[in-house]
């Protein structure tokens, strides 16, 4: 019994960081048509910018809202630098195709994984590092017993559930959001609206960037930092994102919670090593039986 | 006043439009007619910013917009309601109207306000289904909406495509009423693009006709629905 409760909040908390991933994925992915793969490679940057501040005596939180910044800051570069110039319309030759405007970015966030994580390896000589928690990470002891749980983990719940509060209201009640839908959604139409979708765009980066950059300080104290220690979280982000439809800001963020309890039971239940078979195997049958996703947006005819 | 002169568009090695030159009053309703692939949509997606054209000038009172982008268009109070009922199909109504007037929201937020209200007062169908999906809304009434869309953002020139598509007659007829009014009230000028030769020309003061990407007739539209001649040769009855 108290197994069971332990592991799941083990994935509840792991869901609510894979949550996070797979909202930074899908927000790119509905604002400029892109698979981010260098995702988790910013944020792996900005932690370490965090842990760095944290070995120099600065506080976790400065440190924390820094990497926030970092993370914001990497990801509207990313589009600015590589995204828009490579997407600009004026381009002809290996862009003159659909499927080559569609794959090049793609590709190019590949490139820019590589040079983030051999940065780091040159900047931070790819040491590994542990990463403190703001707040005690050894189970609560209420009444003398043993909660299943760390204040750490109430911690990642608390923080990521305020992050998708802020999140839906920004989305549903403020203009900037709406803009953001609307590129999203038809961005032809939102450009004889007024709308900058190119700006839009930029923005869309940059919050993607802050969620991955929170997933990341969120994650790293149970795992070690080291340039590619992410690049599990991205794989486990980006099959949530899939589950959930790619599409659906509401989907990712369900799907990440499926595979952080799907993955606690695995573990716990079956086998760590199995871990990955069983992520594939769910895949394939949420893309067999629902192959637009659980929660793919729902089809409204556009005739 | 509109002017357009000497407009060469093309896509790759299909030539949508071959020197097109005319001109459109203000306060007045233009329109511009012809077959399909006449090349009538191309002519409001330069306008608009949304293609580019291969040379030539389009000018809007005195302004450029040829090199401009279709962000920057609208702000110059060129709205274009584009082929085809376009509305967002998942956002609601409301959304939609909203999303028309964002640009100026911060500066000119009362009269954003009173905008979209008038616009709830033209088609008041809208108002009542103001928090449904547009994708729920019939033909008429998301033609109503993609108008109500370009109407918010207070245009001085309203560039509509083919409003009547799939619409019945009487529909049609109050749409066209509707913006007749508003040239009549506030100075509004329309380029109105339309297959139904006959509908546009007994609303209209003035009448492109296009054929296969030039110009072949400009008149004054009551002329031009007298002429059965240039009818039966390019619009086939
Ligand atoms: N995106 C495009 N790529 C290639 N050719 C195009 C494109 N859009 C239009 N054309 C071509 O340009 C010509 C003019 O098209 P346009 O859409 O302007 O015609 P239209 O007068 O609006 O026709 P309709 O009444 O059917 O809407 C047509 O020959 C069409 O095939
Ligand atoms: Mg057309």
């Amino acid at each position: 019994m108290n197994t069971l409760i332990t592991t799941l909040f083990l994935g509840t908390t792991r869901g609510a960081v894979f949550a996070l991933v797979a909202l930074g994925l899908v927000l790119v992915w509905r604002g400029a048509g892109i698979v981010n793969f260098a995702q988790m490679g910013q944020a792996m940057f900005s932690t370490y910018v965090a842990s760095t501040l944290i070995i120099k005596g600065y506080g976790y939180w400065f440190a924390f809202l820094i990497a926030l910044a970092v993370g914001a800051i990497l990801g509207a570069i990313v589009d600015l630098a590589v995204m828009r110039p490579l997407t600009r319309r004026s381009h002809a030759g290996v862009l003159a195709s659909d499927s080559m405007r569609a794959t090049v970015p793609v590709i190019a966030s590949l490139g820019i994984l590589g040079v983030l994580q051999s940065l780091a390896g040159m900047i931070w000589a790819a040491e590994e590092r542990g990463f403190p928690t703001p707040v005690s990470d050894v189970a609560v002891k209420p009444f003398g017993k043993t909660a299943p749980f760390t204040k750490f983990d109430l911690f990642i719940i608390v923080v990521v559930a305020l992050t998708l509060v802020v999140t839906t209201l920004f989305f549903k009640k403020t203009g900037m959001g709406l803009a953001m839908r609307a590129t999203a959604l038809n961005p032809e139409v939102a450009r004889l609206s007024g709308i900058r979708i190119s700006r839009v765009r930029t923005l869309s980066w940059a919050i993607s960037g802050v969620a991955s950059s929170l997933a990341g300080l969120l994650i790293t104290p149970s795992a070690n930092l080291s340039p590619n220690t992410l690049d599990l979280i991205l794989i486990v982000g980006f099959t949530a994102a899939v589950v959930g439809g790619l599409d659906s800001l509401p989907g990712s963020v369900v799907g990440g919670f499926i595979l952080g309890l799907l993955i606690a039971v695995i573990n716990v239940y079956v086998s760590p090593d199995d871990v990955f078979l069983a992520l594939l195997v769910f895949l394939l049958l949420v893309l067999i039986l629902k192959p637009g996703g659980l929660f793919a947006s729902k089809k409204v005819r556009n005739v | 006043m509109l002017e357009i002169r000497n407009v060469v568009a093309s896509y790759g090695s299909v030539v949508a439009l071959k020197d097109i030159s005319f001109t459109a009053e203000i306060g007045k309703i233009t329109t511009v007619i012809g077959a399909n692939g006449a090349g009538k949509s191309t002519l409001l997606r330069l306008i608009s910013g949304l293609e580019v054209a291969t040379s030539g000038a389009i000018h809007w009172q005195g302004e450029s917009l040829l090199g401009k982008s279709p962000e920057s268009i609208v702000r110059m109070g060129v709205a274009h309601v584009p082929e085809g009922h376009a509305v967002i199909a998942p956002l609601t109504v409301a959304e939609n109207i909203e999303m028309g007037a964002l640009f100026r929201a911060r500066s000119n937020k009362d009269d954003v306000k009173l905008a979209i209200g008038e616009v709830y007062e033209l088609f008041p169908r809208l108002e009542e289904r103001k928090n449904q999906l547009a994708g729920t809304l019939s033909g008429g009434e998301r033609q109503m909406l993609a108008i109500s869309r370009a109407l918010v953002s207070r245009p001085s020139l309203l560039l509509l495509d083919e409003p009547s598509l799939g619409l019945a007659p009487l529909v049609v007829e109050q749409i066209i009423e509707t913006i007749k009014a508003l040239c009549i009230s506030t100075g509004l000028t329309v380029l109105l693009v339309e297959q139904n030769a006959n509908t546009a020309l007994s609303v209209a003061d003035h009448g492109v006709l296009l054929s296969i990407g030039s110009v072949v007739a400009d008149q004054p539209a009551p002329l031009m629905r007298a002429d059965s001649a240039l009818r039966s040769a390019y619009l086939g009855y």
